[in-house]
């Protein structure tokens, strides 16, 4: 799958990318555990504690529409937070990890051809965008 | 198409469907006239924003599985009707963390080429079409069911027509505009469906002096009489808790292995509009699920348990009816536009999910199955695009066909939760491994598909609804040691872990190597497909 003269392990070292991936999952990581444990914790207490989520908190508002509301909310409030830590924090590292092989990929893609996708995409590594290489190489 | 109507036609709500199928037609009329390249059949050439795809996504989402079943529901059942509402938004969540940027970076047209990217190529996308056919099956035979007993209830078309209708107009978006079309259409749709509900909200709501809590008073007092199932507590409509476990799981983790919602991800130039799209689809879908509650609640204070019969199985018609009721009552001018209107917008609403679902199972024959196996990758992306349509208009007429042999009997419901049990089993965990795990290969994704399907149908069919076992009917010989209708706690965890036997089993270590590539590009755009340029 190597036909692009891109050192992709080489970007992977690359401390932009480290940095990128650490800092993303570090969000991430603990948003999705938060997430799904707050979400089915209201799915069991729906399952398991009937009689809690039927009372009434004001009137007809009962503490199971309480907190489903509150799920509401946080796909919201999360939505939001990763929309702006990605303009912010993510994006601009993801720019610096490939800033040194954007203008070169834009160069070599326009040369690409659809016979070189087709050959990527049977599987076969396609040759003719990787003689454009000069030092990087491919991955192999 | 022979023309078989029913005893009464509703000639308001035919005026309102021809016009929604005008405006749909001049569309595809559009779409068809760009080129046909396969990036352009596919993905609308990579050219839709951010904000329209995530209106694209709403329409493709908000089946009339949502719009009806859910106001039915919820207007039948109360409290445990919204928790679809809730399954089906906190999902967005899982899409938009794990999947919708390392899709778009790292995918062309289907889920398989995500797959094939590091895995050996044909056994990867052999085992990613089975998992996409499948679903797109089950959930297009479901909406096609859906929209023939819908248009039959609020047009009079007879069921036939009704399907053959529909396949017929989902067939002309996808084969002569393709996927820009489809877009269109799914955008027209997500803005009438929200247009319709709040309206017919803020109807509701005036008539409680805008106090929700008033809302929610009158429905409790209406829920009150006899035989009334209603309630502001869980616990009326999923009695069985580990049924209610399952389904939530399946719901939270299917919608990221929907083919027809991934396949919107590619549509989008870069990830970043790929990102703003999910968060869009959250707001605008959000705010549809809240407004569920003010119609299926205003359905059980205005209609009360008088109106039951009326709203049909499941509730469907509790909507429609309602909004006959808000516009001044069956008989009147108002009550029959309201109703024509509301009855129009869930006919779009069918049309835009059926049309999505069939270009996402159509690219699943031509692009995997038809491009990669039969010809090795050497046929011209003009006859692919060509298989494609063929294969859309196959996949059509056989759901066509099996909607109007399984006729009005097939359970709606229960084929959408199969279809979301099987997309959470066999298409989540292969995708997400892929994408994360160094280690997983060919092996692992192979086995993983397979365990999830298998035993998501498996499952399916020994369970009680499939046997007639519908809650409180007596004993009808099901198998008494599994009681579940939602395969998912199950099958689910049964996905991953045949994704993991299958990779430390077996000795293949290449896919390690090009994870290097597919996790840098997924991370970064690097060598992500571009947008076309016009």
């Amino acid at each position: 799958m190597a036909e692009r003269p891109i050192d992709w392990e080489a970007i992977e070292r690359s401390p932009e990318f480290q940095e990128l991936v650490k800092k993303r999952r570090s969000f991430v990581l603990p948003a999705t555990i938060f997430f799904l444990t707050y979400y089915m914790a209201f799915i069991l207490l729906c399952a398991f504690a009937r009689d809690t989520m039927g009372e009434s908190v004001y009137q007809g508002l009962t503490v199971g529409y309480v907190l489903a509301l509150t799920q509401f909310l946080m796909v919201l409030v999360l939505g939001l937070m990763y929309l702006k830590r990605s303009a912010n924090i993510y994006d601009p590292l993801a720019e610096a990890a490939i800033a040194d092989h954007v203008d070169h990929e834009a160069r070599v893609s326009s040369e690409r051809t659809t016979a070189e996708r087709e050959a990527r995409d049977s599987g076969s590594a396609g040759t003719g965008s990787r003689s454009a290489t000069s030092t990087t190489g491919g991955t192999a | 198409m022979p023309v078989v109507f029913a005893a009464e036609i509703n000639g308001l709500a035919l005026a309102v469907f021809s016009v929604i199928l005008a405006l749909t037609l001049v569309i595809t009329y559009w779409a068809s006239r760009r080129a046909s390249s396969a990036d352009n059949f596919y993905a609308a050439g990579r050219g839709i924003t951010g904000f329209q795809n995530g209106l694209a996504i709403s329409g493709d989402y908000l089946s009339a599985a949502s719009f009806l079943g859910i106001a039915g529901l919820i207007y039948l059942y109360g409290f445990d009707g919204f928790l679809y509402s809730i399954g089906f938004l906190v999902a967005f969540l899982t899409v938009m963390f794990l999947l919708a940027e390392r899709m778009r970076n790292a995918g062309k047209y289907t889920i398989a080429d995500v797959l094939s990217f590091r895995l050996r190529e044909r056994p990867a996308r052999v085992a990613a079409a089975i998992g996409t056919l499948n679903v797109a099956a089950f959930y297009l035979i479901a909406q096609m069911v859906g929209a023939g007993v819908l248009i039959q209830a609020l047009v009079g078309f007879d069921f036939t027509v009704a399907v053959l209708l529909t396949g017929t107009f989902m067939l002309c978006y996808v084969v002569f505009g393709g996927m820009l079309a489809t877009t269109w259409v799914q955008i027209i749709k997500a803005v009438l469906l929200m247009f319709g509900i709040v309206v017919m909200s803020l109807f509701v709501l005036e008539r409680v002096g805008f106090n929700p809590i008033e809302l929610f008073n009158r429905a409790e007092e209406a829920g009150r009489g006899e035989g009334s199932t209603f309630s502001l507590g869980p616990g009326t409509f999923l009695k069985n808790e580990l049924d209610l476990v399952s389904l939530g799981l399946a719901l939270v983790l299917g919608t990221a292995g929907l083919p027809h919602i991934l396949m919107r991800f590619f549509t989008v130039p870069t990830a970043k509009a790929a990102r703003s799209s999910v968060v869009t689809a959250m707001f605008i879908i959000g705010g549809f699920y809240i407004l569920t509650t003010v119609i299926g609640f205003g359905a059980r204070a205005i209609l009360g348990q008088g109106g039951v019969e009326a709203a049909g199985k499941g509730g469907n018609l509790a909507a429609p009816n309602l909004a006959e009721e808000l516009g001044g009552g069956a008989g009147t001018t108002g009550g029959d536009l309201f109703l024509a209107i509301i009855a129009g917008i869930a006919f779009a609403t069918i049309l835009a999910v059926v049309a999505g679902l069939v270009l996402s199972a159509s690219a699943a024959v031509a692009h995997d199955l038809w491009s990669s196996i039969i010809r090795k990758g050497k046929e011209s992306e003009k006859e692919e695009v060509i298989v494609a349509k063929l294969a859309a208009l196959g996949i059509g007429v056989i759901a066509m066909g099996v909607a109007i042999l399984g006729g009005e009997g097939l359970n709606v419901s229960f084929m959408v939760g199969l279809a979301f049990a099987i997309a959470a089993s066999a298409n989540f965990p292969a995708l997400l491994l892929a994408l994360t795990w160094s280690r997983f290969n060919t092996a692992g994704a192979v086995t993983g598909v397979l365990f999830g399907v298998v035993s998501a149908l498996g499952l399916i069919i020994i369970s009680p609804i499939v046997w007639g076992g519908a809650p409180g009917a007596p004993d009808t010989g099901a198998f008494k040691w599994y009681d579940l209708n939602n395969p998912g706690i199950i099958s689910i965890p049964l996905g991953f872990l045949g994704c993991y036997l299958g990779t430390i089993l077996s000795k293949e270590r290449g896919a390690e190597r090009s994870f290097h590539e597919l996790y840098v590009r997924s991370e970064t755009g690097l060598g992500a497909e571009k947008a076309a340029s016009h």
